[in-house]
């Protein structure tokens, strides 16, 4: 670099100077100020006095007068909104204490930082409330858990208490039947009968429907929608309701459309149980009058309107009909808990439709309702009969009044019936024997009948297995197909029933 | 009687509320919005203390900081105590201030000093462990639970580090 003239560098200092607004301050020895330049009045030092103390006049400066050397203090803020690098230089003659204005930078440092502070604290916060969003997940988590085992102890509570109803229902059931059946009984005993036969029919309805609505609560209903003969059906229903409505003087019918296929793809049971539901209603709340059913089927709709001429429902009650337990106050001296209309109502909903009433005090009642359905082609079943004689059933139940009962409903229809009251003797039998068939009761001591089909499949049994069990809950259902069984029918057990699911499986 | 003037240092971690307490006990005012400090402010406040004597306070409100820097460690030449703020409801701003006691310790040596945990005002999101502050105060620490907001403890928080500082 070449020289640069001395008025030029003094006109630069000059420059500086007056840019970073330098001042300076002498202090001696002592600690008083000597003397003072530059822009002291920029600090607010207004009311410098020499030979007086400095630190009474300058409070920062306290404390550092017996530095040795050089100390910067950066980022001064001594009043007002100027922002100061101070330093303090000792040398021979005393102290400099230099002041610059630092105020623009100290603002963009002040912005920048402000920015990284705000952003930690906010970063801070979202952590805790991420920490105590965990924590209720965990909570929560936990609370599933324990819901979720009550949910289970619920449901193996109401499939065990379903088999111990059902299974001795089954007996009684059967056993009258059988007495009715065979005894040429007087008028007494024939009335006696027939109060059995009605009440375990009642007590079968009762807890059929108490499970249901449990099931329902739990969303353990589901629907096993098979080829079913919905005339047939229907016919069925008008044959068992004419002689009940006729008995109460009421006139009854179903009436069929032309243009009803033969077979839909529905879950039968269901249905069924939707339209006994309501055509029961229909009949127990109408003394006098009728009862009819009008069914018509449109784009894949099953319609379906169950009319009487009772005593219709007040519009309050209406909007309560499809409560569980809610019963109208004329029905106090009527059977039934309530739960009917409710079930009906929530299983239509599970086959895509709707149900609804429409009523007036005096004037009876509507209950219309749809369900989605797919038509299937019929093909025409041929009614051979099959002598059964050659096919081998093993009957396995623990129970044996229902094993002797279900014996002779197999033996009546020509089945060789060989029987095991557990899994392990089944096993062994089944193995020896090699049955055509075997009905298996899945609830037995010593090894139950989930095991001793998963045992039997494990050794490769292939003929067909029929599961026999008092529980109607879903997931025992499930399991049971899943250890190998082909059908499940439960309990109590209906003779033709069972007679016609041997015989298809049997023709398969 | 002469004044008695003491360079009284201000540590703590970021947005613990030093400024506002300063605010507080200088100005009497308070502010909802949080302003970073760079560097330092310097303020003075005269007090009487109770014994008749009158202190003139050189109040030094230091950048908030989890440790020292070359720059802070500057600032503490000459200071006769120091007040460590805590924000109450962030707990690691307790775990800076008992490394920041270490650390000022090593730099000045071993000064009187008040805890305060601030923000009193919001107890419902404290986040303090009780039983570590009960032990602290077992070894001799002084702790005392301030708002700058309300103006709780405010005053007594320095006129106690004078107590200490006087002793």
């Amino acid at each position: 670099m070449t020289n640069i003239p001395a008025n030029v560098i003094e006109y630069i200092q000059s420059m500086w100077m007056a840019e970073m607004i330098l001042t300076y301050l002498h202090i001696d020895k002592q600690g008083c100020l000597i003397d003072w330049g530059g822009y002291p009045q920029h600090y607010g030092l207004t009311t410098l006095v020499k030979d007086k103390s400095v630190v009474e006049q300058v409070d920062f400066l306290d404390g550092f007068l017996d530095v040795t050397h050089t100390e910067v203090l950066q980022y001064l803020n001594i009043g007002g909104n100027r922002c100061i690098n101070a330093h303090i230089v000792p040398l021979d003659d005393g102290i400099y204490v230099l002041l610059f204005d630092v105020t623009d930078e100290h603002d963009r440092q002040q912005k920048m930082q402000q920015q990284v502070n705000e952003l930690s604290i906010l970063t801070y916060r979202q952590s805790q409330l991420l920490q105590e969003l965990e924590a209720t997940r965990i909570t929560l988590s936990k609370e599933k858990q324990q819901l979720e085992q009550a949910s289970k102890l619920k449901s193996d509570f109401i499939a065990t208490l379903s088999h111990e109803l059902r299974t001795p229902l089954t007996s009684i059931m059967g056993y009258t039947k059988l007495l009715d059946d065979a005894k040429q009984a007087d008028e007494y005993e024939s009335n006696y009968l027939k109060s059995v036969k009605k009440n375990a029919n009642h007590l079968l309805s009762l807890i059929d429907n108490v499970l249901d609505q449990t099931k329902l609560e739990i969303g353990q209903i589901k629907l096993h929608p098979n080829n079913c003969n919905i005339k047939q059906l229907l016919t069925d229903l008008k044959v068992l309701f004419l002689p009940i409505a006729q008995e109460k003087g009421l006139l009854f019918d179903i009436i069929i459309p032309n243009n009803l296929p033969v077979q839909l793809i529905i879950d039968e049971l269901r249905f069924r149980q939707i339209l006994i539901n309501l055509i029961t209603n229909g009949i127990k709340y109408t003394d006098k009058g009728f009862v009819e059913v009008n069914i018509t089927w449109q784009n894949e709709r099953l319609e379906f309107i169950v009319t009487d001429s009772g005593p219709g429902i007040s519009s309050e009650s209406q909007q309560k009909i499809f409560t569980a337990f809610h019963r109208e106050n004329t029905a106090n001296h009527l059977p039934g808990v309530g739960l009917g209309l409710t079930i009906s109502y929530h299983l239509v909903e599970l086959m895509k439709g709707q149900l609804s009433v429409e009523s007036s005090p005096q004037f009876g009642s509507n209950f219309t309702g749809f369900i989605v359905a797919d038509s299937v082609q019929f093909a025409n079943a041929s009614n051979v009969q099959i002598n059964h004689t050659n096919i081998k059933v093993l009957l396995v139940d623990d129970s044996i009044d229902l094993r002797s009962l279900i014996e002779l409903y197999l033996e009546n229809d020509g089945y060789t019936v060989m029987t095991a009251g557990d899994g392990q003797e089944a096993i062994k039998l089944a193995l020896q024997t090699k049955p055509d068939i075997i009905l298996m009761d899945m609830q037995m001591p010593i090894l139950d009948g989930y095991n001793a089909v998963q045992q039997l499949r494990d050794k490769e049994f292939t003929k067909p297995i029929i599961a026999l069990s008092g529980s109607n809950i879903e997931h025992d259902r499930d399991y049971a197909f899943k250890v190998g069984c082909d059908k499940y029918i439960t309990k109590p057990i209906v003779p033709e029933d069972l007679l016609n699911v041997i015989s298809k499986i049997t023709k398969q | 009687m002469a004044m008695l003037q003491k360079k009284i240092c201000m540590i703590g971690d970021f947005s613990v509320g030093k400024t506002s307490l300063i605010n507080r006990f200088v100005r009497e005012a308070y502010s909802e919005k949080y302003l970073t400090t760079v560097g330092v402010k310097i303020d003075t406040k005269e007090l009487d203390l109770t014994n008749g004597n009158k202190v003139k306070f050189i109040l030094w409100d230091i950048a908030g900081s989890e440790s020292l820097t070359t720059t802070t460690v500057s600032y503490l030449r000459g200071a006769a105590g120091f007040l460590l703020v805590v924000d109450g409801t962030r707990r690691p701003t307790w775990d800076s201030a008992l490394n920041l006691r270490q650390e000022v310790k090593k730099q000045i040596g071993d000064k009187p000093f008040v805890i305060l945990l601030n923000k009193a005002d919001l107890k419902e999101q404290w986040e303090m462990d009780k039983q570590v502050l009960e032990e602290k105060t077992k070894q001799g620490w002084k702790l005392l639970a301030t708002s700058a907001k309300n103006g709780m403890n405010v005053e007594e928080a320095f006129l106690e580090l004078a107590l200490l500082m006087s002793t």
